[in-house]
Order: C-alpha cells, then sequence, then structure tokens
C-alpha cells in the first residue's frame, strides 16, 4: 500500500540543510522526513509540523557550534597554507606587503592632513552662525578683501535684527612688549572688540569674558603668554607696556587658541582704545583698516542676508562712491570656508585651498593604487604556482565559494600585516611629514578613536579589492586541466597585467613631470630679474617714533658702520604687502579717478635697492619742493595712464568735498623702472612713489656680502644704543621675498616624495615581474644559449618587453601631466614655460629606473648556465 | 585510545544492541526510550560525525525510501576499535563502581 506523502515545512528544512554542515547531512534530513511522516500519520498534519519544528529548533546550536568548530580547522590550515606560501615566495611577499604598507600610511598621512585643513575654526560652538564681512572695491581698479569699512559692523548690528553681535579686529601683528625687567618681541598681538567673545569661542581661564575688553587699555592674553610674563602670579590687574608707548592691564585669560584656526593671537587689546584716542570712531565710513566679523541669529539664512547689503550700503555711502565713480560691494563669507576658500587680497593669514586638499587626496588614492595593483599583478603572474593546489582542493571537494573564500582571507592576512608595518611606518615618517606640510600632526588613538576604524576599515577594503580579482581568477580553475598540466597560465591574463603596468607607471610619471615642472617654476620665481637688488639687504621694520623723528642722524649713525654700503627708508618694503589709493591724473575727467598703488620713501631708498631710474630723476634733499610737489612712478602707471612722456605729468589733489580748500598738484618728475613689489604670482601693478620723512617705518641698509655676521653683530648693537626699548627685530629682504613661495615649496616637496614613492612602489611590482618572467622562461633561455644567444641578446630580449610598457605609460602620462601642470601655471602673473626637456627627463627617467630594475634579473637569467636550466628534460 | 564520553558509549552500545537496524531514526528513538528524554538529532549527529572520525563505527549506505524523499539511510555498525572502546569504558565503569553497595545511595 501506498502512503500518503506529506511535505515537511521546507523553511525548517532549509534551515536543517544549511545549518548542518556534516558529512552525514544527507541521511540527517532523511531521517527527519521520515520520522516526520510517521508523526504524521499518527497523530495528524498539525501535530507532525510542531514535531518538524520543535526537532529543528532544539537541534540548531548544537549544528552551528559543530559548523563553527570545522571551519575554525578550515581556517587554521587556511592559515597554515597562506604563511607557507608567504614563507616559501619571501620575495614576493615582501614586495607586496612593503609595496601595500608603504601605499597605506601615505593614505593615512594625508588623511589625517585632510582631517586637520577641514577642521579649521570648526572648534567655535556657533561656528555654523559667524561670517566674516568681505569687500569688493572698485575705484578704477578692483580690490577684493576681507578688510572692511570700520562703520559697517556696527550699522549692521543696529540696522539688522539678524545681526546679533559685531567685531571689528585688527590682524595679531608684531609687538615688543614690557613687563618689568622683561622685553620681548611678540606676535601676534592684535585689537578686537569685547564682542569677540560672544562670537567665537575661546575659553575663559580668569577674568569675565562679558566685559574684559570694554574698557581702553585692556588686555586679553593666552595661559601661555601669562605664564611667560607673570609666572605663577595673578595676571589680573597686572600692565603689560607696548612697543614702549603704551600700558594695558590684563583683564582676561584665555586658553591658548588652536592651531586649526585661521586666526590666532596671542595678545587682544581692546578695540574701544582706538576711539578713545579719538583714531577710530564708528560713523567713520572711509577707512579701511579693520576685520569685521559678525555672529547671525539662529536659522539666519546669511545668503538672504547678503542680499539686503546693496540698499544698506547705498543709504551710507552712495553719494560719495557716485562722486568717485567707483562702485562698492559688501559680502558675508561663512566662517567655516575662509581656511579653504579664500583668494583675498590682504588676507590676515595664508590660507589652504581646497584644490590642495583635492590634489593631495588623489595623489594618496593613487599611490594606493599603485601598491594595490601591484598584489593584483604579482598574484596573477603568480598563479601558476597556485593553480596546482586549487585543483588539488577542487579534486578533493573544495567548492568555489570556499576557495574565493580562502584566497581572499589571504590577501587579508598580507594587508594586515602591510596595515601593521604602515603603521610603523607612519609613527617614524609623521615629524617628517609634519614639517614639510608646515602642521603639527599626531597619531594620537585615544583621541581620535575613528582613526582605528578607518585604519582597519582600509586593511578591509584593499584586502578585498586587491585579492578579488586574483581569488575569482585561481577558483574558476578546472581541476582536470590544471592536473593534466594543460592550463597555460600567463598568456591569458598577461594583456590584463600589461595594462596595469602602464597605468601604474604613467601615475609616476605624471608626478615626476609635475615635480620637475613645480621645481622650475620656483626657481624661475627666485632667479627672475626683480628690478631691484634682493641680496644683502637688511630690513628693520616698524621703527618707533623716536627714531623716525630722528631719522637723518639715525641714519648717518648706520652709515658709520663698517660693512654698510648704504640706508634708505620707505614705509613698504617689496613681499609685505602694497597700498592702493585713488588718483585723479591731470587731463582725466574727476568721475575717472584711477586706482594706483603707492609708497613713500626717502631719496636714498632708491639707490639703496639698487631700482633704475630710466626718465627724469631721483627726489633730491636739495630741493625742497619735492616733499610735497613731486612723485615717481613706475613704467606700469605710465603705461596705464597713457603717458609717452611722464616727466612734467601732474596729479590733482582736489579738497575732500564739502570742505574749503585750494586744489593742489604733484608733478611726475621721473620713472622708475617696474620692479616686483609683490610676489611674481602677482601682475606688477602701477605704482606712484612718494618723498615723504614722516611716513617712513622700515629702514633697509645694503651691506657688504663678506663677514655678514660680524656687520649683523655690529648692527644690532647700534640699534640697541639708538632704540634700547625695543629688541632688535629685523629680516632679510631675500628671505622675505622668497618666503612668498613656500606654498610652492611645500607643493615640490611633496609631490617630489610622492612620485619617489610611487615609482618606487612600482619598480617593486616591476622588480616582482621580471623575476617571475625570467623565471617562467627559464627554459626558453637556456635552449636559445645553447643555440648560440649572447647574454647580451637575452637582457634585451627580457628588458625589452618592459621598456615597451613603460614607454607607453610615458605616452599616456605627457598629455596628462602637460594640462595639470598648464592650468597650475596659469595661477602666475610671470611664469616659466613648460620645457619639452622636462618630459624628456621624466621620460630618461622612469625609463633608466625601469632598465635597473629589471636588469637584475635579465643578466641573472642570462648568466645562468643553460645545463642547469635544461637539465630535467 | 581516547575515552568515550557518556553520549558516545551510549550511541556504540545503541548501535550494537540494534544490529543490523542502527541509522538515524531508530538510533534516536532507543536513545531517547533509554533516557526517557526526547534525544535530539543534532546531539545524535554531532557525536556520530564524532564516532565516525574517531573510526569506532563504520558507516554504509541504505535504500532510499519514498518516506525520506529519496534520500538514502546511513546504516552504522561498531568496528573493532569501538568493540575496544566500549570494553574498555565497560572496565573503567565496573572499576569504579566496585565495591560501592547497591543501598549505597539509599
Amino acid at each position: 500500500m501506498k502512503r500518503r506523502q506529506y511535505h515537511p515545512p521546507r523553511i525548517a528544512g532549509w534551515i536543517l540543510k544549511h545549518t548542518a554542515r556534516y558529512e552525514e547531512t544527507f541521511a540527517l534530513i532523511g531521517d527527519f522526513d521520515e520520522e516526520y511522516q510517521e508523526v504524521n500519520h499518527k497523530s495528524g498534519a498539525l501535530f507532525a509540523w510542531f514535531w518538524y519544528w520543535r526537532h529543528c529548533l532544539s537541534s540548531l546550536p548544537v549544528f552551528v557550534k559543530d559548523s563553527v568548530y570545522w571551519s575554525f580547522i578550515m581556517l587554521g590550515n587556511y592559515l597554515k597554507i597562506a604563511f607557507r606560501s608567504l614563507k616559501k615566495h619571501k620575495g614576493y611577499s615582501f614586495i607586496n606587503i612593503s609595496g601595500l604598507a608603504i601605499g597605506m600610511a601615505v593614505c593615512v598621512l594625508i588623511l589625517l592632513w585632510v582631517k586637520n585643513e577641514l577642521s579649521y575654526d570648526r572648534f567655535h560652538e556657533k561656528a555654523d552662525r559667524i561670517c566674516r564681512v568681505t569687500m569688493d572695491l572698485e575705484v578704477g581698479s578692483t580690490l577684493h578683501t576681507p578688510v572692511t569699512l570700520t562703520a559697517v559692523g556696527p550699522a549692521l548690528v543696529r540696522d539688522f535684527p539678524e545681526v546679533i553681535y559685531s567685531t571689528r579686529m585688527l590682524p595679531p601683528n608684531r609687538v615688543a612688549v614690557k613687563y618689568e625687567d622683561k622685553l620681548i618681541q611678540e606676535t601676534r598681538v592684535g585689537y578686537a572688540e569685547n564682542a569677540i567673545f560672544e562670537i567665537f569661542t575661546f575659553p575663559f581661564v580668569s577674568g569675565d569674558p562679558k566685559t574684559a575688553l570694554e574698557a581702553p587699555y585692556t588686555v586679553v592674553i593666552t595661559e601661555s603668554m601669562a605664564k611667560k610674563y607673570f609666572g605663577d602670579e595673578d595676571p589680573l590687574g597686572k600692565t603689560l607696556r607696548f612697543n614702549n608707548e603704551q600700558d594695558f592691564s590684563v583683564t582676561g585669560v584665555v586658553q591658548d587658541i588652536p592651531s586649526n584656526s585661521h586666526f590666532r593671537f596671542n595678545m587682544l587689546r581692546s578695540f574701544q582704545t582706538f576711539i578713545t584716542e579719538g583714531d577710530v570712531s564708528d560713523d567713520q565710513w572711509f577707512d579701511v583698516r579693520f576685520y569685521t566679523y559678525l555672529l547671525l541669529g539662529e536659522n539666519v539664512d546669511a545668503k538672504t542676508l547678503e542680499r539686503k547689503l546693496p540698499d544698506f550700503l547705498d543709504k551710507y555711502v552712495g553719494e560719495a562712491m557716485k562722486a568717485s565713480g567707483g562702485s562698492i560691494g559688501l559680502s558675508l563669507q561663512p566662517l567655516k570656508r575662509i581656511h579653504l576658500y579664500s583668494d583675498f587680497e590682504r588676507d590676515m593669514s595664508a590660507n589652504s585651498d581646497i584644490t590642495y586638499v583635492y590634489l593631495f587626496s588623489g595623489i594618496a588614492l593613487f599611490v594606493l593604487l599603485i601598491a594595490g595593483i601591484n598584489f593584483i599583478n604579482l598574484s596573477t603572474a603568480r598563479s601558476a604556482t597556485r593553480a596546482q593546489e586549487v585543483g588539488m582542493r577542487k579534486t578533493l571537494g573544495a567548492v568555489r565559494s570556499r576557495l574565493i573564500g580562502q584566497f581572499l582571507g589571504e590577501s587579508l592576512i598580507y594587508s594586515f600585516l602591510s596595515m601593521v608595518l604602515a603603521l610603523v611606518l607612519l609613527k617614524l615618517s609623521l615629524p617628517l611629514f609634519s614639517t614639510l606640510i608646515g602642521r603639527e600632526l599626531s597619531l594620537n588613538f585615544i583621541q581620535t578613536p575613528w582613526l582605528i576604524g578607518v585604519i582597519l576599515g582600509m586593511a578591509v577594503v584593499v584586502g578585498v579589492f586587491a585579492g578579488s580579482y586574483p581569488a575569482f581568477f585561481l577558483s574558476s580553475f578546472q581541476p582536470v586541466r590544471v592536473l593534466k598540466g594543460l592550463l597555460k597560465v600567463g598568456a591569458s591574463n598577461s594583456r590584463f597585467r600589461r595594462v596595469l603596468v602602464v597605468f601604474q607607471f604613467a601615475i609616476s610619471i605624471a608626478l615626476i613631470v609635475g615635480t620637475l615642472i613645480v621645481y622650475k617654476q620656483i626657481v624661475f620665481m627666485k632667479n627672475t630679474e626683480l628690478g631691484f637688488n634682493k641680496e644683502h639687504v637688511v630690513a628693520i621694520p616698524r621703527m618707533s617714533d623716536a627714531i623716525r623723528k630722528s631719522y637723518r642722524s639715525v641714519r648717518g649713525e648706520l652709515l658709520g658702520l663698517p660693512g654698510v654700503i648704504d640706508v634708505g627708508a620707505s614705509d613698504l618694503v617689496p613681499s609685505r604687502g602694497h597700498l592702493v589709493a585713488s588718483f585723479l591724473p591731470e587731463g582725466f575727467p574727476d568721475n575717472q579717478r584711477q586706482t594706483l598703488d603707492y609708497m613713500n620713501v626717502d631719496t636714498h631708498y632708491i639707490p639703496t635697492m639698487g631700482m633704475e631710474i630710466i626718465a627724469g630723476r631721483n627726489f633730491s634733499e636739495d630741493l625742497a619742493t619735492d616733499q610735497d610737489e613731486s612723485v615717481l612712478i613706475n613704467e606700469t602707471a605710465a603705461k596705464k595712464l597713457g603717458w609717452e612722456d611722464p616727466v612734467g605729468k601732474r596729479f590733482v589733489f582736489r579738497p575732500p568735498p564739502g570742505q574749503e580748500g585750494e586744489t593742489t598738484y604733484t608733478t611726475v618728475i621721473g620713472v622708475v623702472k617696474d620692479f616686483h613689489m609683490q610676489s611674481l604670482r602677482e601682475k606688477i601693478t602701477p605704482l606712484v612713489i612718494f618723498y615723504d620723512y614722516d611716513n617712513l617705518f622700515t629702514v633697509s641698509i645694503r651691506i657688504v656680502p663678506d663677514n655678514i655676521k660680524h656687520t649683523m653683530d655690529l648692527l644690532k648693537k647700534k640699534w640697541g644704543e639708538l632704540d634700547p626699548n625695543r629688541p632688535f627685530n629685523y629680516f632679510f629682504l631675500d628671505d622675505s621675498f622668497d618666503n612668498q613661495y613656500r606654498s610652492e615649496e611645500r607643493l615640490k616637496n611633496i609631490t617630489f616624495y610622492f612620485s619617489f614613492l610611487a615609482i618606487f612602489i612600482g619598480c617593486l611590482g616591476l622588480f616582482g615581474m621580471a623575476s617571475f618572467t625570467a623565471e617562467q622562461r627559464t627554459k626558453e633561455i637556456g635552449i636559445r644559449k645553447v643555440l648560440g644567444a649572447s647574454v647580451l641578446g637575452i637582457i634585451r630580449l627580457l628588458a625589452k618587453e618592459f621598456l615597451i610598457l613603460v614607454a607607453v605609460a610615458n605616452l599616456i602620462a605627457w598629455p596628462v601631466a602637460y594640462w595639470a601642470m598648464n592650468r597650475w601655471l596659469q595661477s602666475f602673473a610671470y611664469r616659466t614655460g613648460i620645457d619639452p626637456l622636462i618630459f624628456v627627463l621624466s621620460a630618461v627617467l622612469a625609463l633608466s629606473i625601469a632598465l635597473f630594475t629589471v636588469s637584475y634579473q635579465a643578466i641573472r637569467a642570462a648568466l645562468s648556465n643553460p645545463v642547469d636550466a635544461l637539465r630535467y628534460e | 585510545m581516547k575515552d568515550l564520553t557518556k553520549i558516545e558509549e551510549i550511541l556504540l552500545l545503541a548501535i550494537w544492541r540494534l544490529k543490523d537496524d542502527a541509522y538515524g531514526v531508530k538510533i534516536r528513538k532507543y536513545v531517547s526510550q533509554i533516557t526517557g528524554k526526547d534525544f535530539t538529532y543534532g546531539n545524535l549527529y554531532s557525536a556520530l560525525s564524532q564516532l565516525s572520525k574517531k573510526k569506532y563505527v563504520k558507516k554504509t549506505l541504505g535504500e532510499p525510501t519514498p518516506d525520506r524523499r529519496g534520500r538514502r539511510k546511513i546504516y552504522y555498525t561498531v568496528s573493532p576499535a569501538g568493540v575496544n572502546a566500549l570494553k574498555a569504558a565497560r572496565e573503567m565503569n565496573e572499576k569504579m563502581w566496585e565495591g560501592v553497595s547497591d543501598y549505597a545511595f539509599d
């Protein structure tokens, strides 16, 4: 009799099948089914259903326990094989692990840097609501700057309920600070209004943030300053003397400003001081000295507020701007964008650029990619040796998914070993990297626990990414073909490997070209004729009032020193900023005023600096009229104003609107050959030079090139006698000028190190590939040698293959590098051309490095005794 | 030779007793009956696979039946090594119980 068949619960059956991992599982399920039918007939379907589920679930813990146990046993086997193959092929393992480790270390370094860049100004609690007022001034030429009209801040708070606080700030500067017998040249000493503590988050250690800077002649200092000047004493109420002129009393101590702040101060004096002294008033519009920061109300959209600003400006300065024929615009820059998205003139500090963040992140990824490619390349190249193992495992019943798991696991082992090595490298290279980029970075897992996750994640991603191709490739072998020796490994995937090598070298070559071009541009900028002689000039900035009053005799004293050639004075020196004003050249209508740069000098400045007068004459001490009625202009100014023969032309100075006074004129008495006041990024601007003894702040001293140290000692001693109340503070003009190219230097250094690393990792891979090829072709080489091939011929045979790849990589890298570097060079007004020689040079470099790498293996193969190779045939 | 666990001992005895009929369903029922508890298939096969790894049992494939939806039975028999292990277990048991009177724990 045929009994009726019941179908057992599907889900429970599925669970059984997939959790019970015994050899006997089929019989186990059979037993289940058999007993299920029995129960069905005895007690009914419902009861049987429960029976099946109950047994399934109560067996589950044991199944899971056993299957985990067995996969551990298998894992042990995989680990054993992995470490065996790691030990057996030490060379390959070294290449893989060190390459990956370098790639990872570079990535983490860049990550730390990027994180640091992105963290700027984020520590302020109200960072989202803070913005900076920036200004676009257009009077003849344009000025795009964060320095704004003095009255803007208070007026914005008054007119717009959206604006809660505003503070004006004078950028932190160098000042001589005196307390009792301590006299120190202090950096980062600024001015601000008390609202700065409402807007920004600068935690107070002592003092009252509500009132600290309310009164004139008060100063808030940082903790480290307090320690420096007052030791363990209570700083509150103490008096500091600034520039030997003004006394300020300490009303607050704040924690030191974090390094990831776009402005940092050591001391902040009260802005009220300016007002008390009558230097500034809140209704003063046409005064452009201060930076203005605002705190907006919650949920206020800065963009909406920005759209109301033209009307606001029109109300206060519309009339005046119409009269001058210029225009003015205000924008609000969110605090969080200041560090990475600023392109202003006269900004408070050298900010970074988001382009560099993208650029370096890209490079870091590329280096990691190159290392990953190595891994894939070597693993597939070596697949022949593993093919036997795969064939054997498959014959013994390994399923493909298990094999994929095994090979992925192996690459994970490699990537985790690399990670450990990378951490060591990271620890070693971090100080070097910090100096390279000019930021203090630290590797602190306790402070930044996310870093652990990132590094572990990177190891996993790299392991899986680099291991997946070999895993799928190796596990696809058919055991019959492999074990019969039918599989020709190498031929099938050699194209893939070649593409990878080409890609790798293309990246490296592009980096080399980039480094060379940046280097060439820096050399160009440093060696270009500036229009004056920047070598051996000592500049002493910010002379005190006393010195300035007796400048003529001071100059005489300095000239008397041995080693001093000439002494001149000016308000500005090249590389340290420029001033603009609007001028009315004679013959121009009143509403076409021209924006020109200007500076003030004495009669000796131009000869001291080695500037050249190409028409007319220099100022003369003997002509009284020169001080008030004469100016010099540069060639660019002459060109801009369209004056073919500028000597004798005049500028018109009208009295301010609404005021009585005579119109005066100043006459151009000479033309100075164009010289670079700013870095070579900027075009030479039109310049007007005044002769004015009242506005000289910096003395420039040309000294003899020999025995500079002795001359400096003499200068220091003399200056100490002349101005005993201030420390001797000076700089060399050439240093100051070259310092403008620090960001380019930094770029050059970083690309240099990166291209070195990229080439190094690429070569590691190439070396591995070459040794593999040599190994594969042992017999071929043996036969060739027996048949009379020369050693050189065989070396050529082996090296040719790789050199062609590198040559192709060159062809790919060149256009990319050309395009990128051409774009980079566009940011310089004065730039070097892209020399074809650079491309040739980098090609030669890459080829010779590749040749060198390959030749070791090639020579070894070529010199080997053919008997050894052919012995077993 | 490794000592048998209690479950392995019971299973080996069960297989030996069931003779030609020793396969999953029967063994489970027998053991459940002896111990008075519902013995799960999980425990059964976990122990059986251990026994066969230790070579105390021999496996032969049986016929597929419709009730088993085409899956073959595995018949177990105690191998000579299994017999030795049982003997050793019995000896140890007897030694342990030696001199303990039947009423000792009353």
